[in-house]
């Protein structure tokens, strides 16, 4: 089976010619008689043959470099997996460090423990409703700022002449502050682009992804997404907030901030990946709590992300901090809004109340429901669709960062332009309400004493328009303008999302749905006799199933948008009507193609693990699946050894089996342990040499708590200086290794592997054979390879990015 | 406001002890067959609109009172007092409400229907040492008083007229006052122009007409609008646009197309000349260490075997 993929390498000449960016399809038990395996069979012998012996290894790579011609190069497609993503280490080493302090700890430390993930979980909240809160507030009042001055100007202006000029401020007003925020974001943090939920998500299933949950990620994510709101563009705060959560959960947990230098000594004992990771998930819960206010969505948002290591009293601690940050986020708005106590608003975006009278809505739901979830779902996949060439042809050609600045601004002026165009030709006008519901009503043409309509949608921030949408009077729009508005949009949003600034997308799509629902509303409305009116009236109610169906199409989500959605609401009975619309958008749009946030984690080339294997890869078994052969290292080791290994650029591996040779037998190593790459640099670092600890006797023994301080920033090997001398120690790895590794056998099929490597979030499993010698290695990477494509089993490549 | 909150608040909390102190069920009954009939009338101020059962209503409660033992001449003199400047206020607000007055005509009759309320509702006790709070507010279920009262205020303060009036109930403020006289200013004017071209009309009446509008923008953020000055501005913007077209015309949509369609060819430049010039992005694909294929395996074992 290997041999699809030696294709590809071998031949690469004839091979360019070829369909390049395309996935191989494995083909089933071919046999197909090619060039190449004769030159690998010798090799194959030989390899196979001394396995265990690590010196080996670079002659190998040097051998095969040299056959293989230069390396080959492909546009970026959705079919490859990148080496820059690695795993998280979710499994818990059982050295004998961590069981001697495990013996150590009375009873009262493992109380205290669980009284400060709780504390953590507290915090996690908190400061989650509290940047919130900071996002909220800066954006509405520069946002109110500029739209008061663009509104003065164009007021000064339509009586004057030269509304072009407005226009022109308006334009540049939203590119000014798009480019700062795209700014930080292209030059200083790429990472905080987008959303941020495809990362955390990634994170959740188990991926390290470089620089995700830093302290700088989190301040450019915050100044990125305040910038692209204020700036015009048809996008979001909700989605960076699940980011910016999973951040300061990443540092709270901590209570050191490597960027700033900062160790306040509390909570070390967190300081690893399984404990980091679920406070992750709590910010994440937290995250979307604040957005949405909605503390049950958000629990079940990180139960439907990261779902595979969960237990009752994490779930717990989650809705706990969820909680916190919900009513965080509420009572500081309510202080700001000079309502103190009046908690309002629980979340970023505010549906506001819908009545729980549907006696009549839910016998009409009964019957167009679902041409609004088809049509939700369709045009989800539309958007989609449209989505993923445009990222394609971002990644491939607007890769330079002042391309994509450049690339923001025009967006920005291009929104503007076709805002005001829009607002300039619209001749719908309705009365000014006596309630005030626009903000900042824009008379243009409009007999005075009126306001354009079309100026609601368009002038004002989409949190805004989404509301009145939903609760403006029936006939405050009239159906030409809400079905320009939806195509304009939806161009705008489709467009706009995977630029590099920080914003999110559940809003634009909300905002679509809800212009769309409520045409369909007016459209239902008119076409009835007048008897029926009272029932087919109030099209904010449409426009809320349309917003559900809309954002449903798109993101593809399930459990944790449904009680999202019903809990902005505000009123369960709603629950079933958006459920099933959910469902049937999800369904018809999966017809078409996936989710957003899927399509951006595959075009990000990372290695993500569904909750199932491809259905048909039975046939598949552990020692095609492996990579092989493996780098092992002795128990008692050399360390110019070691060095070499973890200094090889080519291989850059990350755990290595520990084997040990019976003392005077030919008989092949076995397998007796695993040690990670992290674990030897820190051993390193700290010289633990079976010679120098002999002339040392009063040496300090090493602790977990030394893995723990240089957590999660390990040193490079190139840092760590080892003189020629030291090269010639030994290095006793018994102590540090983790003593029972998983395994399987090799003739394992894919699914198992697959199942015991999810379930546990390991990051390698050992393949052995009947005699416990290693024979393979299977990790992320070889398994995430393996998706069920259009023609049958594909399986991804390898790639540099 | 206050006041009426407050009187509310009070009677609601009696009004829940009430039947543990007059629980007596003659006091029921006599209310309770007055009750049906009066309920729709004193629903919403129906009253108003169909004058004849007004006498009957006040004669019928008039002749019941002497059998009331609890009703002193003092309240029912209160009472009448109420009743006579009800229909004062009443008949003071139906032909003020196109085009609205309700605030200018009427505020001195709601100012003496609003003195005699607090007569009947203060806990004071007039001659006799009796409380006409309790009899008259609090006796029965219907609360009648107090209903037809809150609905008049409900009117007010919807009207907002005391945004216009004087601290004292008085007088107009003098903001409101100088609107009213700039407003006449504004409609002499139309009068004046009103026949021939509207166009002129839009031209000399621009001045005074921007001054109205001004006047009024301003006292809208100070929010001391009622709801006459409301009415009066809308009226009159609505003659001013609608009637003598005089909205700014839409005219310089050549300069706003070329711009905008300036904006949008810029990102078609830009993406065409990043495809042209940019370099394409390639990844270098990596050959992962597999095991041989399986036939290779096999040869593997066999040669070791």
């Amino acid at each position: 089976m290997a041999n699809i993929t030696k294709k590809v390498s071998w031949s690469s000449r004839a091979d360019e010619s070829g369909a390049t960016g395309e996935g191989t399809p494995l083909l089933n038990g071919s046999e197909q008689p090619r060039h190449s395996r004769q030159l690998s069979e010798g090799r194959s012998i030989f390899q196979i043959g001394r396995l265990s012996t690590v010196d080996l290894e670079e002659e190998i790579t040097s051998d095969e470099d040299s056959l293989r011609g230069r390396p080959k190069e492909i546009p970026h497609n959705e079919k490859l997996l990148s080496l820059k993503f690695e795993s998280l280490d979710y499994d818990n080493i059982e050295n004998q460090l961590f069981l001697e302090e495990e013996r150590r700890m009375s009873y009262m430390g493992f109380r205290c423990l669980e009284i400060s993930r709780w504390v953590v979980c507290g915090l996690i909240g908190f400061l989650t409703g509290l940047i919130a809160c900071f996002i909220d507030i800066v954006v509405e009042e520069l946002a109110g700022i500029k739209y008061q001055v663009v509104k003065q100007n164009i007021e000064k202006f339509t009586e004057a002449g030269g509304l072009s000029i407005s226009l022109i401020l308006w334009a540049v007003f939203n590119s000014a502050f798009v480019m700062v925020g795209a700014i930080i974001v292209a030059y200083f943090e790429p990472i905080a682009a987008g959303s941020g939920i495809p990362q955390i998500k990634c994170y959740l299933n188990g991926i390290k992804i470089p620089r995700v949950v830093r302290l700088k990620t989190l301040v450019v994510k915050v100044c990125g997404v305040i910038c692209s709101v204020v700036g015009g563009l048809a996008v979001g705060k909700e989605g960076p907030m699940i980011h910016s959560g999973a951040v300061v959960a990443a540092g709270v947990s901590q209570g050191r901030s490597t960027s700033l230098k900062r160790d306040f000594k509390i909570f070390e004992y967190f300081r690893r990946d399984t404990e980091k990771r679920d406070f992750v998930s709590a910010g994440a819960a937290a995250g979307v709590s604040a957005a949405f206010g909605a503390p049950v969505g958000g629990v079940l948002f990180s139960l439907e992300e990261g779902a595979s290591f969960w237990n009752q009293m994490l779930t717990w601690r989650i809705f706990f901090a969820s909680m916190i940050s919900t009513f965080t986020l509420n009572f500081f708005l309510s202080i700001y809004h000079n309502k103190p106590g009046d908690l309002s608003s629980p979340g970023l975006i505010n549906f506001g109340r819908f009545e729980s009278d549907v006696r009549n809505f839910l016998c009409v739901f009964i019957f167009c429901f679902s041409p609004l979830s088809c049509a939700g779902g369709i045009l989800g996949a539309l958007f989609n669709v449209l989505n993923y060439w445009l990222t394609i042809f971002r990644i491939r050609y607007v890769h330079r960062p002042c391309l994509q600045v450049m690339e923001a601004m025009l967006v920005a002026a291009v929104t503007a332009t076709v805002s005001f165009t829009m607002i300039y030709f619209s001749n719908d006008c309705q009365p000014l309400g006596p309630e005030h519901n626009e903000e900042y009503p824009l008379q243009l043409f409009c007999a005075d004493g009126e306001y354009n309509s079309m100026a609601t949608a368009f002038f004002n921030t989409p949190e805004r328009s989404v509301r009145s949408l939903f609760h403006n009077q029936p006939g405050s729009y009239n159906p030409l303008t809400l079905g320009l508005f939806t195509l304009t949009y939806f161009f705008l949003a489709c467009w706009t999302y995977g630029l590099a600034v920080s914003a999110g997308v559940f809003i634009p799509s909300l905002l679509i749905g809800a212009a769309w629902g409520r045409l369909f509303g007016i459209l239902l409305a008119s076409i009835t006799s007048n008897a029926t009116v009272s029932i087919w009236a109030d099209p904010g109610k449409y426009a809320l199933i349309g917003a559900a169906a809309q954002l449903g199409g798109i993101v593809r989500m399930t459990l944790s948008l449904t009680v999202i959605m019903v809990e902005a609401t505000g009123n369960v009975t709603y629950g079933l009507p958006i459920m099933l619309v959910l469902m049937t958008a999800k369904i018809v749009g999966d017809y078409f193609v996936e989710g957003l946030y899927d399509i951006h984690i595959k075009l990000q080339s990372v290695p993500f693990l569904h909750w199932e294997a491809p259905a048909t890869s039975h046939w598949l078994t552990a020692r095609e699946v492996m990579s092989s052969p493996v780098t092992c290292l002795n128990r008692i080791e050399k360390v110019g050894t070691i060095v070499d290994v973890l200094s090889n650029t080519s291989t850059n591996h990350n755990g290595f089996p520990v084997v040990v040779q019976v003392a005077g037998s030919d008989e092949p190593a076995k397998l007796c342990g695993l040690i990670l790459r992290s674990q030897l640099i820190v051993l390193l670092k700290h010289k633990v040499f079976v010679e120098l600890a002999r002339s040392r006797l009063n040496q300090r023994k090493l602790q977990l708590k030394d893995f723990r301080d240089a957590y999660p920033r390990f040193p490079p090997i190139q840092s760590i200086h080892v003189s020629q001398d030291e090269r010639e120690c030994m290095m006793d790895l018994t102590e540090f290794m983790n003593p029972t590794p998983y395994t399987v056998p090799q003739e394992t099929s894919l699914p198992r592997v697959f199942k015991l490597f999810r379930a546990l979030g390991l990051r390698h499993l050992v393949v052995v054979d009947d005699q416990n010698r290693v024979i393979g290695l299977v990790t992320r990477k070889d398994l995430a390879r393996y998706h069920l494509g259009k023609h049958g089993l594909e399986e991804l490549q390898l790639a540099h990015t | 406001m206050s006041l009426h909150k407050h009187s509310c608040l009070l009677v609601l909390a009696v009004f829940n002890i009430y039947p543990a102190v007059f629980g007596d069920g003659v006091n029921l009954a006599v209310s309770d067959p007055a009750d049906k009939p009066r309920q729709t009338s004193s629903l919403s101020p129906a009253v108003v609109v169909n004058p004849p059962p007004d006498p009957l209503f006040s004669l019928n409660l008039l002749s019941s009172l002497p059998e009331d033992p609890e009703i002193s001449d003092y309240c029912s003199e209160l009472l009448h007092i109420f009743g006579q400047l009800y229909v004062d206020y009443v008949t003071c607000l139906v032909p003020a409400a196109r085009p609205v007055k309700v605030c200018q005509n009427c505020y001195s009759s709601f100012g003496s229907l609003k003195n005699i309320y607090t007569n009947i509702s203060s806990d004071q006790e007039g001659p006799g040492n009796v409380s006409c709070r309790d009899s008259l507010l609090r006796s029965d279920r219907l609360m009648l008083v107090y209903l037809m009262y809150s609905n008049l205020v409900g009117i007010w303060s919807k009207s907002a007229c005391d945004n216009c009036i004087t601290e004292g109930g008085q007088s107009l403020t003098n903001d409101t006052l100088f609107f009213l006289t700039t407003h006449n200013q504004t409609l002499t004017c139309f009068e004046k122009y009103k026949e021939g071209n509207h166009s002129q009309l839009c031209t000399n009446c621009k001045s005074p007409y921007k001054d109205l509008n001004e006047l009024y923008s301003g006292m809208e953020k100070n929010q001391t609008l009622c709801i006459d000055i409301e009415d009066a501005m809308n009226m009159t913007r609505r003659l001013w646009s609608k009637y003598y077209n005089c909205s700014f015309p839409r005219e310089e949509t050549v300069p706003v197309i070329a711009v905008s369609s300036f904006m949008l060819f810029l990102p078609i430049i830009f993406y065409l000349s990043s495809f042209l010039h940019s370099e394409q992005k390639k990844r270098k694909l990596i050959h992962p260490k597999r095991a041989k294929s399986y036939a290779s395996l096999m040869n593997i074992q066999d040669k070791l075997s």
